[in-house]
């Protein structure tokens, strides 16, 4: 690149040579150029591109218009379209053409007998000719469409006209996925709002016992008017799919490793095949499962987890390679549940996969609740104080349901500490998976492994109150040492830290006993859901607000576990953190054992030590599970 | 799931105000509205149009602007400022599309194997469209100007007095330094 002043000197020279007649040029320029050779050389060879650029018309076009076929997709204009805009067909009346997807031609038509709009697809030729899959994929087409689930796509006909089979369908004024993503990535909310939506679809195919057998963004359209998502072609890739023996991969006729679509047009799928299908192996609900999974990584990450350089090759990966974590693309923070729910649905062993698109929908709308809760509550609140007003009023609304759901009880009576509102409103039904552990009857303390000479575990907890007169926080927050009888209107927080890491459960236990025990920890707001706690990490309990006490006198009791492991029977009990059971181990047997085992167990070698600078409580314990009850005497 | 849905027109409004008075924040708040506008529009207009319409780049972003910007308080200041601002987000749309087809194209996630004439020239243009994105950052570097008058043009799709509008400057200057860039750009993409 030319020096600054040498780049001024070209173009004034040779702006005031392109002003030239051009035989006057040649005497300018060596006038203005003396004997600086390489600088007239420069001006001659610009005012020459000048000259051909403008002949070509180089950038003289905008530049829209120029690479508008970058916009097309695999949308491909093809001469070969079989039927015309206007002409007649079967009862249809075709209006445009649509395009051509990887099932063949599809054109936007009238019913003319019931006067509305469909999409017309035309099968490729070669898909017609095996009857026995032809009418087994019309049976499918139509069960299918009679499933009368919003996201799927509606079938009206599956027909033959001019000896060419067709197919009606509802026409979806919108684009395909894969024209939405168009190579960006999607914000999380809206990821979880197209699948889930998907999956609701798989979900009632799959009891039809229907399998998709294509998922992929081309065949997942999003209707313009509504985002409404519908999915395609369901059982058309059963009915496309080439022989495997065609394809040259495997033995069994299972793979639709290849659809053919018109010819000199062979539109691969590998990416979005599961493992057994890339294998030629029989496929069921599952595949379509993982197929969904790939789908869901490329809406965040903005691409697919499985590539290569030709199918081959992305074969080899998708039955060998892990898919890179999510984290590693997405451009905002991937929640560790969203990684979690990718990678259960691209297990390569189906039988480690969801087993169910009913499970994977669960786990996709508790996720996305929860973002649409978290987002809420950032909206809505800041830490602290704040925090306790705005959740105060919102406090009403959770005894009351507490109240309802506090099964067996005559009086109805709340029970022990109302949170302020967040944590267990919070505690909304993030039903995770790994907390559907079947609960168990009578709580095992874990098996001893090695009993040699643990090191003493040690946690350290502090309350935190906040005063409130009449409504409003009252005074700054401060830290408690020791037990209060606490006023009816304060409001207390529980910080836990530990020098080490460990598994951390806390369940509240109401004054009279009689109530079952409430899960407060871990919460899907707080931790993540997990019990797991980081060395040094404090613990905020609730994570963003403040308990206050219900009107029921007397001492509640904030029973805390502090484990070297994960506890199954405490694990199991995290079910009940949701929307609905707000953390409310509503089995009585269950509670009943649980409070048996903490009683039971708090009294093991536990050592507490209160200091008063800073103030708080230092419990160390030699044993593998530490339960201390911290009482708060309200009144 | 708009992916605006939080901005009001009146709120981009005022955004303008503010960075055509100075306030480069306020264009790192507008730019991702606008360029999701122009992306959309430009979607929608090429489906609509591309059966034999000369795509009007001008007419695309002027509905972007009515679109984003309350009407009650449109300057034509800002619309300059606006315009210029989108010929630049254009760029960026149409780069990052040839970036994501040719990656598609070279065997990414739908492996596709395409013996279509049209995916062959689109993939040539995608390459030069490329080529060119890079040229005119080096032009930017050594005379920022003309690199503007090409990027206005080109991708902005505005005439020579818009451009001058935008820039400042006469239309004859804008003439006279579209011709030296773009003999430029020229020599620099077909390597003479």
């Amino acid at each position: 690149m030319a020096k600054p002043e040498r780049w001024q000197q070209v173009s004034r020279i040779f702006e005031s040579a392109l002003a030239l007649e051009e035989d006057a040029r040649a005497n300018y320029l060596c006038e203005q150029c003396g004997t600086d050779e390489s600088l007239r050389q420069e001006v001659e060879k610009l005012i020459a591109s000048h000259g051909n650029a403008a002949a070509e018309g180089f950038i003289e076009s905008p530049a829209v218009e120029r690479v508008a076929g970058l916009f097309e997709g695999d949308v491909t204009e093809k001469e070969s379209a079989r039927l015309q805009k206007g002409q007649s067909f079967g009862s249809y009346l075709v209006l445009d053409r649509l395009g051509a997807g990887g099932m063949g031609e599809v054109y936007l038509a009238t019913d003319t007998r019931l006067d509305r709009r469909v999409a017309l697809k035309i099968l490729p030729e070669d898909v017609a000719t095996d009857k026995r899959r032809m009418q087994r994929f019309a049976l499918e087409a139509r069960v299918a469409s009679t499933l009368n689930q919003p996201n799927i796509l509606t079938v009206f006909e599956f027909g033959e006209a001019e000896s060419l089979h067709f197919l009606a369908t509802e026409y979806v004024d919108g684009e395909t996925l894969r024209e939405y993503l168009h190579g960006t990535r999607l914000k999380l909310t809206e990821v979880l709002d197209i699948s889930t939506q998907i999956v609701a679809a798989l979900e009632a195919a799959h009891e039809a016992r229907i399998v998709h057998r294509d998922i992929k963004p081309e065949n997942v359209m999003i209707r313009r008017r509504d985002h409404i998502v519908k999915v395609l072609d369901f059982g058309l890739a059963k009915l496309t799919e080439k022989k495997a023996s065609e394809s040259g991969l495997g033995t069994d006729t299972e793979a639709p490793t290849e659809f053919k679509t018109e010819p000199g047009h062979v539109l691969g799928t590998v990416a979005y095949m599961s493992p057994e299908q890339a294998q030629g192996l029989p496929v069921d609900e599952r595949s379509d499962i993982w197929s969904t999974g790939i789908v869901i990584y490329e809406m965040v990450a903005g691409r697919v987890p499985f590539r290569g350089a030709t199918s081959s090759h992305t074969i080899v990966n998708i039955l060998e390679k892990e898919a890179p974590p999510l984290s590693q693309w997405a451009k905002e923070k991937v929640p560790d549940e969203l990684e979690r729910i990718v990678r259960k649905a691209l297990a390569k062993n189906r039988g480690e996969r969801y087993q169910t698109a009913s499970d994977l929908l669960i786990d996709l709308r508790n996720l996305r609740k929860r973002l649409e809760f978290d987002s809420e509550i950032e909206r809505s609140t800041s830490p602290g104080i704040v925090a306790a007003t705005d959740s105060y009023s919102r406090n009403e609304e959770t005894a009351e349901r507490r109240e309802k759901m506090t099964r067996g009880k005559s009086s109805g009576k709340t029970i022990g500490i109302a949170s302020a509102g967040i944590v267990l409103v919070v505690a909304a039904a993030f039903g995770l998976r790994a907390w559907r552990q079947p609960p168990v009857a009578v709580p095992s303390p874990m098996s001893p492994v090695a009993t040699a000479s643990l090191p003493e575990r040690q946690l350290d907890y502090w309350i935190t109150v906040q005063k409130y007169r009449e409504g409003k926080p009252f005074q700054e927050p401060f830290r408690l040492a020791r037990e209060i009888n606490f006023e009816k209107d304060y409001q207390v927080r529980l910080t836990l830290r530990s020098p080490q890491p460990g598994y951390l459960y806390i369940l509240n236990e109401s004054p009279d006993g009689a109530n079952p025990l409430q899960i407060l920890f871990p919460s899907p707001t707080a931790n993540g859901g997990s019990a797991l706690i980081d060395e040094n990490r404090e613990v905020h309990i609730p994570e963003r607000s403040w308990f206050k006490f219900d009107s029921e006198q007397g001492t509640e009791t904030l029973w805390v576990v502090w484990s070297i492991a994960a506890i199954a029977e405490f694990e199991a009990v995290k079910k009940f953190a949701n929307r609905d059971d707000l953390g409310i181990i509503s089995d009585n047997k269950l509670s009943d054992s649980l409070k048996g085992f903490l009683v039971e167990t708090s009294a093991d070698n536990l050592k507490i030590e209160k200091t008063d600078v800073p103030p708080q409580t230092i419990l160390r314990s030699p044993e593998k599970i530490a339960v201390h009850a911290i009482k708060l005497a309200h009144n | 799931m708009s992916k605006n849905a939080s901005i009001s027109p009146h709120e981009i409004t005022q955004l303008l105000a503010e960075w055509s008075n100075g306030n480069q924040a306020a264009l790192d708040k507008l730019y991702p509205l606008v360029y999701e506008e122009l992306r959309r529009l430009a979607h929608r207009f090429m489906r609509r149009e591309r059966k034999g319409h000369t795509l009007q780049t001008t007419a695309l972003i002027n509905e972007a602007y009515l679109r984003l910007v309350d009407q009650k308080h449109v300057h034509w200041a800002n619309r300059s400022h606006f315009f210029g601002i989108s010929a630049q987000i254009m760029r960026r749309i149409l780069v990052d599309h040839a970036r994501g087809y040719l990656r598609e194209k070279r065997g990414g996630g739908a492996q596709r194997v395409s013996l279509d004439e049209t995916a062959l020239v689109t993939k040539e243009r995608a390459r030069e469209l490329i080529m060119l994105n890079e040229a005119l950052d080096n032009l930017a570097k050594q005379d920022p100007r003309r690199s503007q008058v090409v990027e206005l043009r080109y991708f902005g799709g505005l005439n020579n007095d818009e451009i001058g509008e935008v820039l400042k400057i006469s239309a004859n200057t804008v003439t006279r330094d579209w011709n030296m860039a773009r003999a430029w750009l020229y020599q620099q993409l077909s390597g003479a």
